[in-house]
């Protein structure tokens, strides 16, 4: 005879067992769920295309056409950044790549379990696996615009610094920033449909905020607000390892990626916690 | 214990009703979850109810367990709790194995993807590894029998299409529990008896099962014992008989003990002298129902239906019509009696309703309808079952 897996539901289970077992627990949830995950991003990445003409063509466009806008607009001069090195497209689609990771993946996550439908109040299933496999279009249309970034790094003849081979793990913060950002906006939208709003808010708003289209400037209250943005560190930090080859902010920029961790960790322990409420809040 | 593989002990569940509370209690809970604080879950708070009320109940392996009760009950919320969808606020549920649910069968379809796809995926959700997938995918598309569908998006599946696919993957993942609720109620009488047959083998194979119906019939074919769910509260019965009985009596006192005259004749017709030689049954016994009528037309070649009905949706449990036997009746005018009689009713104890119904010609006018509260009282050891007797000869 198999053996069988003895599950107990009772209230207040996960209050209860212990911080060793909590961690251990959300670690092998994860192990168990990975090809759920997967599948679920599959579902996601081919069903977002389907019926479309051009259907994987805009995970390009999209990036291409907000690109443009902008180098438009500093061209002829609305959109003023003041002085940098570099010509402004590549200076502007580094920023946008990483931004790309944050924005679109909030935006989906918050969204990803109400989206699942009827799903999340009729089976049973780890909750966190939605959540997470939305991330993998943010991921998906941050490889994009990275392969479009490299392009046009070739065609101005720009040669990147060589700690750009560390962008990948640049790319692990704001990963998990976004990620934990997205398990907490996820609850809320199950409770209050106000948040999708809020979120496509915020996020705009952000990106004239956070310098993705702009260098820092050197003094004034936006240098000073950006100080304490750990989303400003992530992305300057980023764009540093392309043109600068050095942190230009170390300390704010590691303090910024343990922030992350943290928020990840916080939020990832808070879904767990909430996630037997889930089904009958949604 | 050994054999225990579903344990419920005092399990409560509470519901809020209105939507404002919802959001207000669900943001005070997780507020007081994270700082690590009870949600104090036992306590009702205003606009609260319990919606299942300190149920207890043990299921060994391989039996089958009946869920009955009327609507609104508690029956989709016990299988809830038992899936772990909902967490109970009191009580412990305690659960041996892999838990495959036909509650909402295709719920996890998108609607985008293709048969093929959405197999992947919702195997996936519903915990199966890719390896296991491949290996059923050609048995899970045969039991589905949707034909070349399975390469068409989900979306232009039919409703009955979707039940198939989904069923067909539930019950491919090798749960060793099953919860089944109404849903093979739904397509058509093929794919019900694949159904049957398919729930029938996993039983065989050691498969505890949950059967949560409407159906009396349905529910004293498959279980031995069985819970009857009311206002939130449940009895457990070791005899699914006692159970059937219990959950007609919860109608009784709903159930209007006067005959309900739906209909007494028309311009045509008037019935008078109506009469029931009984109204409480033993199993076996017989049903004689004798009427005069005074006709001012003719009426030729009418339909009559005899049905019992049973529940509090007095939902139809058997029926019968003189033209399924190819009896032909003619109502002739003038003044003349009836006599109906339905023969050796094996149905244990129960509170049913009999109705009698007289249509003219292709039904297109309803000359009498009646139906009368009834009781089945005692049960028929020979079978411990409920059916109509079947009267057969088999000559050489």
């Amino acid at each position: 005879m198999k053996t069988e897996n003895v599950t107990v539901y009772s209230p207040d289970r996960i209050l209860k067992i212990g911080l060793v077992a909590v961690w251990k627990e959300l670690f092998l949830s994860l192990l168990k769920s990975r090809e759920l995950i997967w599948r679920l991003f599959l579902r996601d990445f081919s069903a977002k295309y389907r019926q479309s003409l051009l259907g994987v063509l805009w995970a390009v466009l999209n990036p291409l056409i907000t690109v443009g806008i902008f180098v438009f607009l500093n061209k002829s001069g609305v959109f003023n950044i003041g002085s940098i090195d570099v010509p402004y497209p590549a200076f502007a689609l580094v920023g946008l790549t990483v931004w790309a990771l944050f924005a679109t993946g909030l935006t989906v996550s918050s969204n990803s379990i109400v989206a699942a439908g009827a799903m999340v109040t009729k089976i049973n299933f780890p909750k966190s696996s939605l959540v997470i496999a939305s991330m993998g279009q943010a991921v998906v249309e941050f490889m994009v615009r990275l392969c479009l970034t490299i392009i046009v790094f070739v065609i101005y003849g720009i040669v990147p610094a060589w700690t750009a081979v560390l962008l990948p793990l640049a790319a692990i913060p704001v990963f998990l920033l976004t990620l934990g950002m997205g398990f907490f906006l996820a609850l809320l939208t199950g409770i209050f449909r106000d948040t999708v709003h809020v979120v496509v808010l915020f996020t705009t708003f952000l990106l004239f905020l956070v310098p993705v289209l702009y260098p820092i400037p050197d003094s004034g209250l936006f240098a000073a607000v950006n100080a304490f943005n750990p989303l400003s560190h992530l992305i300057v930090g980023f764009r540093d390892l392309v043109f600068l080859g050095k942190l230009s902010s170390p300390a704010g920029y590691f303090g910024s990626c343990l922030f992350s961790l943290v928020v990840f960790l916080f939020f990832w322990r808070f879904f767990q916690i909430v996630e037997p409420k889930i089904a009958e809040r949604v | 214990m050994e054999n225990t593989v579903i344990k419920a002990e005092n399990v409560s569940k509470k519901y809020c009703r209105s939507l404002k509370h919802v959001m207000l209690y669900g943001v005070h809970d997780i507020a007081r979850n994270t700082l690590g604080l009870s949600s104090q879950s036992e306590r009702l708070r205003d606009g609260e109810f319990w919606a299942v009320d300190d149920v207890s109940f043990e299921v060994k392996r391989g039996e089958t367990l009946g869920i009955i009760g009327p609507n609104g009950s508690g029956k989709s919320t016990m299988l809830k709790l038992i899936n772990g969808i909902f967490m109970p606020d009191k009580g412990r549920i305690e659960i041996k194995g892999r838990v495959g649910a036909l509650i909402e069968v295709g719920a996890g379809f998108h609607p985008m993807l293709n048969g093929r796809e959405n197999i992947y995926v919702n195997g996936a959700i519903l915990g199966m590894s890719k390896k296991e997938i491949d290996k059923k995918f050609d048995e899970i598309v045969d039991f589905a029998d949707i034909g070349e569908f399975i390469d068409a998006p989900v979306k232009h599946y039919s409703s009955g299409m979707v039940v198939r696919l989904g069923f067909a993957i539930a019950v491919h993942c090798e749960p060793d529990i099953l919860l089944v609720d109404e849903v093979l109620a739904v397509g058509d009488v093929g794919f019900q008896n694949k159904c049957f047959n398919k729930v029938g083998e996993l039983r065989k194979k050691g498969v505890t099962t949950i059967l949560v119906s409407h159906n009396m019939h349905i529910i004293s074919a498959f279980t031995i014992n069985a819970l009857v769910l009311n206002n939130s509260r449940a009895t457990y019965f070791d005899s699914v008989v006692d159970a059937i009985k219990e959950y007609t009596n919860i109608f009784i006192d709903k159930q209007d003990s006067d005959i309900e005259k739906v209909c007494n004749g028309t311009d045509g017709i008037k019935f008078f002298d109506v009469a029931i030689d009984r109204r409480i049954f033993k199993p076996g016994e017989s049903f004689v129902f004798s009427a005069k009528y005074e006709a001012s037309v003719d009426y030729s070649d009418t339909e009559i239906d005899v049905g019992i009905y049973c529940g509090g949706d007095s939902s139809l449990y058997f029926q019968a019509n003189n033209k399924a036997y190819n009896q032909r009746i003619d109502i002739k005018k003038g003044i003349h009696s009836l006599k109906i009689t339905i023969k050796d009713i094996r149905i244990n104890n129960a509170v049913a309703k009999i109705g009698i119904a007289i249509w003219a010609k292709d039904r297109t006018n309803l000359l009498f309808w009646w139906r009368i509260p009834v009781e089945f009282k005692g049960v028929d050891h020979s079978t411990g079952r409920n059916f109509l007797n079947l009267l057969y000869e088999i000559g050489d």
